[in-house]
């Protein structure tokens, strides 16, 4: 059984690489791919396995019941606390996929632009009482270039918007939309109905054969599933084969880095890994780019410390771990008099971002997107069915069967608010399978979120009622958070070193040949999806680093 | 996004059903570690046709509960998903999907206390209510479904019915949903392709009726 994939070319662990990258979702993907193809050696590690097309199976207990893709509580477990004064409960909280492709290997595809307010909202609309918005260092229209050649690189699929509001875009999208499925259908009557704005959802789907690939099938198994056809654009089908065809770029999955290593002076000189026999391994290194997101990033810092780095790696401003973020996310259900069949065809088609900035007089920071969809198939779907009468037997499996066919869910994505005390830290007792201290998260949503959520169920339900659903159902708001799978804020970006861990390049400011790029480096969270902005910064990212190392400012 | 997935979420709000889906999610882990091996990929048919171990049917034995027991759980899972005017949870051998996950390695053997007392307690009443001899898989439906109402809300019941549904409707190499029955029932289809029209709504002609065009 071989432990790596053995394409592309291999490294010595006792001679420095250009760089090593940990993590191949699709930041640390985009950053090979992109050093590589400007003629740097590169190394990513990953700490999970790959995973051959001949297994990606449509296994819903596989996906969403025993952690086949993602960081398993058997040997990664976790713990959590609403506030910083409570003892934290041991609870799988923060989800990601391990394996090689990152979380990408099974996400929905939503591709959305940030625009132009996401990057300066503290300017627009001021400071929030007991959170830390703060502008980003960099703006939409710096990043504008990047978030078109991630488009092409990837084979987004979608349709430029005419609508207020919509950012700049300088060229089309590559891919013309994907078919519409009955939910899509479903949010253009509601939009419609309502006078809202609507449009072809922007999604990291191939709706045409591209660059070698196969367009999507439609089988329907989509969302937290990886797809055997490769039409949907994880780091595992686009960016790691893209950088191992350079020649220059080794993936050697099922390394778990433990430490960045750091000499006297305080430059980085490798990584401490375990292999897959749980050995140690020191793999030399000219310089490292951290892309583990935004809960394994701040713990590697966070368990390298040093004499010189005492409170972890570029933790000076102690920022590290701090403002963790997870975009909002409301549902309601609705059903409806036809056959919708929405288990067919992608998770979602059509999108509306009608409430992308409410009126703030609402009371409330931030806004987002509502999509309709079918998310999960026939075992999860039916496991989520609303309580609305007897609950077995014949009359519930006619229920569970009309169910599954007459409905669509209507999903909110929305902001949340940077707050320091919601993080990702080190628990003091618990530790993993390797003996490192597990992820500890503290979390409460800041009031204001909450109320954009209600804000956003409502119009979840009024979208839904104005499509024709004969019923809405919604589950009130929980006061108590579930779990969370997108993973932002925990080594923010920003011109002060006090009050960031990285800069506008995303090198951290306390170690020159150290860079981080993920979703841990976002200021604010944006408004619902931020896997394309994301790969979009690791673009940019790599771009600089690579004009860095060309001038030996590295 | 916080988990945009209803099982743990969604699932544990509803009171009926409380804590059994983290119940559920133990004792199914050690099924997941499935029993086929890879088959490999079959490029020759159109392009790159991905045939992955999805299709296969487990052979249909009882290797955890004895035949007995097996025949009471079968009982109280048809009263779950009943045979009506379509197939049931007998039809998908939802009981080959409980045996399973019970047998395989240790975490799933943690349940089987809960299900052997879970019956005995059963077949207690049973005999409690209608003699001796009575049995719960000899009751008239409408007996079982009394005594079955009278412990709907306890572990036993609870994980009862999320395992009657995860055997109907997950992939039958974990035991159950055979021959895909249980997808059949709700009109899901084993397929790796699917294509548009998909429902009513996206037919270009409901859909010029609905939005004046076709989207």
């Amino acid at each position: 059984m071989p432990q790596t994939q053995t394409k592309g070319k291999t490294f010595a662990t006792d001679t420095a690489v250009d760089f090593v990258i940990i993590g191949s979702g699709i930041a640390g993907g985009s950053v090979a791919r992109e050093l590589t193809s400007r003629g740097f050696d590169v190394l990513v590690l990953e700490q999970g396995r790959e995973v051959p097309p001949e297994d990606m199976e449509h296994d819903e207990i596989g996906a969403f019941m025993s952690s086949r893709w993602t960081n398993p509580p058997e040997t990664s477990p976790q713990t959590f606390r609403k506030t910083p004064d409570a003892k934290a409960e041991k609870r799988q909280y923060l989800q990601y996929a391990r394996v090689v492709g990152g979380t990408t290997f099974h996400f929905t595809g939503n591709f959305w632009r940030l625009r132009p307010i996401d990057f300066n909202e503290f300017s627009k609309h001021g400071a929030v009482a007991g959170a830390d918005v703060a502008d980003w260092p960099i703006t939409y229209e710096e990043l504008e270039p990047y978030y078109t050649a991630v488009e092409e690189a990837m084979g987004v699929s979608g349709e430029i918007s005419t609508a207020p509001g919509e950012p700049r875009h300088s060229k089309p999208y590559p891919l013309p939309p994907l078919d519409v499925t009955g939910p899509g259908v479903l949010l253009e009557v509601g939009a419609k109905k309502l006078g809202w704005s609507s449009k072809a959802a922007p999604m990291a789907i191939l709706s045409r054969p591209y660059k070698g690939r196969q367009p999507c099938h439609n089988c329907g198994f989509c969302l937290a599933f990886p797809c055997e056809w490769g039409a949907k654009s994880g780091s595992n089908w686009t960016m790691i084969p893209d950088a191992l065809k350079s020649g220059r770029c080794e993936v050697r999955s099922n390394s778990y880095v433990r430490k960045i290593e750091t000499d006297d002076s305080g430059r980085v000189t490798g990584v401490i890994y375990f292999d897959k026999d749980k050995t140690e391994v020191m793999q030399k290194a000219k310089a490292v780019v951290l892309s583990a997101n935004g809960a394994e990033t701040p713990r590697l810092l966070l368990m390298s410390k040093s004499n010189r780095f005492p409170d972890g790696l570029a933790n000076s401003s102690g920022m590290v771990g701090k403002h963790l973020m997870f975009n909002g996310n409301v549902v309601a259900n609705g059903l409806f008099e036809h056959e919708v069949h929405g288990h067919k065809g992608p998770v979602v088609t059509r999108i509306t971002q009608e409430h992308y900035v409410p009126d703030p007089s609402l009371g409330f920071f931030g806004g987002g997107g509502i999509d309709m969809r079918f998310d999960v198939p026939a075992l999860i779907r039916t496991l989520g069915m609303p309580v609305d009468g007897p609950e077995w037997g014949s009359e519930w499996k006619t229920r569970m069967r009309n169910w599954f066919t007459h409905s669509a869910a209507a999903y909110g994505h929305t902001t949340s608010l940077p707050v320091a005390t919601n993080s990702v830290s080190l628990d003091p007792d618990l530790k993993d399978a390797w003996g490192l201290p597990a992820i500890r998260t503290t979390f409460k949503d800041h009031e204001h979120d909450i109320r954009l959520y209600k804000f956003f169920q409502d119009r979840a339900k009024e979208l839904l009622g104005a499509a024709g659903a004969q019923k809405v159902y919604a589950d009130p708001i929980p006061d108590e958070p579930g779990s969370a799978v997108h993973l932002l804020g925990t080594a923010r970006m920003g011109n002060d070193p006090k009050s960031s861990v990285v800069d506008k390049f995303h090198r951290a400011h306390d170690v020159k040949n150290l860079f981080i790029v993920d979703g841990s480096s976002f200021v604010t969270s944006g408004r619902g999806q931020p896997t394309m902005t994301i790969q979009t910064l690791a673009f940019r990212a790599a771009d600089h680093i690579a004009q860095f190392a060309k001038r030996r400012e590295i | 996004m916080k988990n945009p997935m209803p099982d743990e979420s969604t699932v544990s709000r509803r009171e009926f059903v409380t804590g059994l889906t983290a119940l559920g999610a133990v004792w199914l882990t050690a099924a997941a570690c499935a029993k086929e091996a890879p088959k490999a990929v079959d490029s020759s048919a159109s392009g790159i046709m991905p045939m992955a171990n999805d299709s296969t049917s487990v052979p249909q034995a009882l290797t955890h509960f004895t035949a007995e027991q097996a025949a009471e759980l079968e009982a109280i899972a048809s009263r779950i998903i009943p045979t009506d005017d379509t197939p049931g949870a007998k039809e998908a051998g939802v009981v080959y999907f409980i045996d399973q996950a019970m047998q395989t390695g240790g975490v799933a053997a943690d349940q089987g206390p809960l299900f052997a007392a879970g019956l005995e307690s059963l077949a207690k009443a049973a005999a409690k209510q209608h003699g001796a001899t009575s049995k719960f898989s000899t009751l008239s439906a409408e007996q079982q479904d009394t005594l079955l109402k009278a412990i709907e809300k306890t572990p036993f019941f609870g994980a009862m019915r999320f395992a009657t549904i995860a055997g109907f409707l997950a992939l039958p190499k974990y035991g159950g949903n055979k021959d895909f029955v249980g997808w059949k029932v709700i009109g899901q289809e084993h397929t790796y392709e699917q294509k548009p029209p998909f429902g009513w709504y996206d037919q270009p002609d409901n859909q010029k009726a609905l939005l004046g065009r076709v989207l």
